[in-house]
């Protein structure tokens, strides 16, 4: 009655609208028979170890081989670093010494004698003496006996010189004698420097008022330094039951220990005694 | 070759003890490192290589100094002579007396500079500091003393053995 291509043709169609219809039916919710559990028992142990197997090598080249060229990336990142904080560190020092360069103009402004800019350049062997060595000599007009100072006040006195370099003795130093005068009061007193990095003030009388904190500048009448130069602050007074003088004890101003630049002052300072009358 | 390698040792000590060593917190109170290096004279080389350097060594420290003139001279002078004298009696090569020894020139250096101070200023006082500074002086020389004067003997006898080697090549 049929031929068989029709049945072949009939029988396909079927398939294929019951296989849309198992398809459909099967889209719309999850089942696998318990086909799947055995599929996984045996599969998976070898996807495992597989899977594994890429993860190791993959790791290895991650983070071994790849890492190589993060190690290189790594330097070049460290040497950039380092070079931008050797910059950075380069612009801090150019800062600090512009700040300080111009602390000393302004005060070089403020001295009526000439002044010479001088970088200390070395320091006394010995921790007993109090001594510089600065970057000015005789070819840069420098004298022994010349004031040296810095914006914060009195730093010494050329005491030798060569060609190009001079020795400061400093006002802490034993053999220092820097004659001044308490700002306050007028109470005038011999600085002499100290072993503790301090200064006496020697020969005040008794009777003069001297306080705690009171500034001490620069008499003028030792014949070195100019009038009104700061020398230090008092810091303590001892007044001993005997004796005419006390004991006044001058903490200089000049941070002694962070001398880099120093002012020599040219020419022997000028008195001016002429009378008003 | 001897006495280019004093110079060189020197030239380098004088320098870093001048310039770097003030700029180190640190190092505040750090011994004379000429000392050991005088030491090392006395005890290793014959009397007549060294004291000619020495006098040399103390006059050029004296004028880089602000103390009186000559405390360096008489220092150094002083303490190559007592180390010259000890080896004579003593056998001074030994570690414990080697260490002994400079921290003895080390006092001896600060002794003789106290007595300079005080005899150039007689009214100036002498604080705690002054003991501090010579404790730690001594603590300093103590401890890095021996090495140095052992490295300095050592580069040397390398030095000399080399240019020896140099000279024999040559002829």
């Amino acid at each position: 009655m049929f031929s068989k291509k029709m049945v072949i043709i009939v029988g396909a169609v079927a398939l294929i609208v019951v296989n849309i219809i198992i398809l459909s039916v099967n889209s719309s919710r999850y089942s696998s028979y318990g086909s799947g559990r055995t599929a996984i028992f045996f599969i998976a142990p070898f996807q495992k170890t597989v899977t594994k197997s890429v993860q190791f090598f993959k790791n290895i080249w991650g983070h071994y081989f790849f890492l190589v060229s993060v190690a290189k990336e790594n330097d070049n990142l460290k040497k950039a670093i380092n070079q931008a904080t050797d910059k950075n560190n380069k612009y801090r020092e150019v800062e600090i010494s512009n700040f300080r360069l111009r602390n000393l103009l302004n005060f070089r402004k403020t001295m009526t004698n000439k002044v010479l800019v001088a970088e200390v350049v070395g320091q006394d062997p010995s921790p007993w003496f109090k001594t510089i060595i600065i970057d000015k000599g005789k070819s840069d007009g420098v004298e022994k006996g010349l004031p040296v100072v810095v914006p914060e006040g009195i730093a010494g006195q050329i005491i030798d010189i060569s060609r190009n370099y001079s020795k400061v003795l400093l006002i802490i130093d034993r053999n220092s004698a820097v004659d001044a005068l308490v700002q306050r009061t007028r109470a005038r007193g011999l600085i002499k420097g100290q072993s503790d990095g301090r200064c006496l003030s020697k020969y005040v009388l008794r009777k003069h008022d001297v306080k705690v904190g009171d500034t001490v500048v620069s008499s003028g009448l030792d014949g070195v330094f100019p009038k009104g130069l700061r020398v230090g602050c008092v810091t303590e007074i001892v007044k001993r039951n005997s004796g005419i003088f006390q004991e006044v004890t001058v903490t200089p101003y000049v941070n002694f220990e962070k001398l880099e630049e120093v002012l020599v002052v040219l020419g022997s300072p000028k008195h001016d005694f002429v009378s008003k009358q | 070759m001897t006495y280019c390698f004093y110079v060189c040792v020197c030239f380098c000590l004088v320098i870093f003890q001048t310039t770097i060593i003030p700029h180190i917190p640190l190092f505040n109170n750090f011994y004379d490192l000429l000392i050991p290096f005088i030491i090392y004279l006395g005890l290793f080389r014959p009397a007549h290589e060294g004291i000619l350097f020495i006098l040399a060594l103390g006059f050029l420290m004296d004028n880089l100094s602000g103390g009186p003139f000559g405390l360096y001279l008489t220092t150094y002078f002083w303490l190559f002579i007592v180390v010259k004298l000890v080896i004579q009696y003593l056998h001074a090569r030994n570690n414990i007396l080697l260490l002994f020894i400079i921290v003895a020139g080390v006092l001896m250096e600060n002794i003789i500079f106290i007595a300079g101070v005080s005899m150039s200023d007689p009214d100036s006082q002498f604080f705690a500091i002054t003991i501090r500074t010579v404790v730690f002086q001594i603590l300093w020389a103590g401890c890095t003393g021996f090495f140095f004067i052992t490295f300095l003997n050592h580069i040397h006898k390398k030095l000399e053995k080399w240019f020896n080697g140099l000279i024999a090549e040559k002829s």
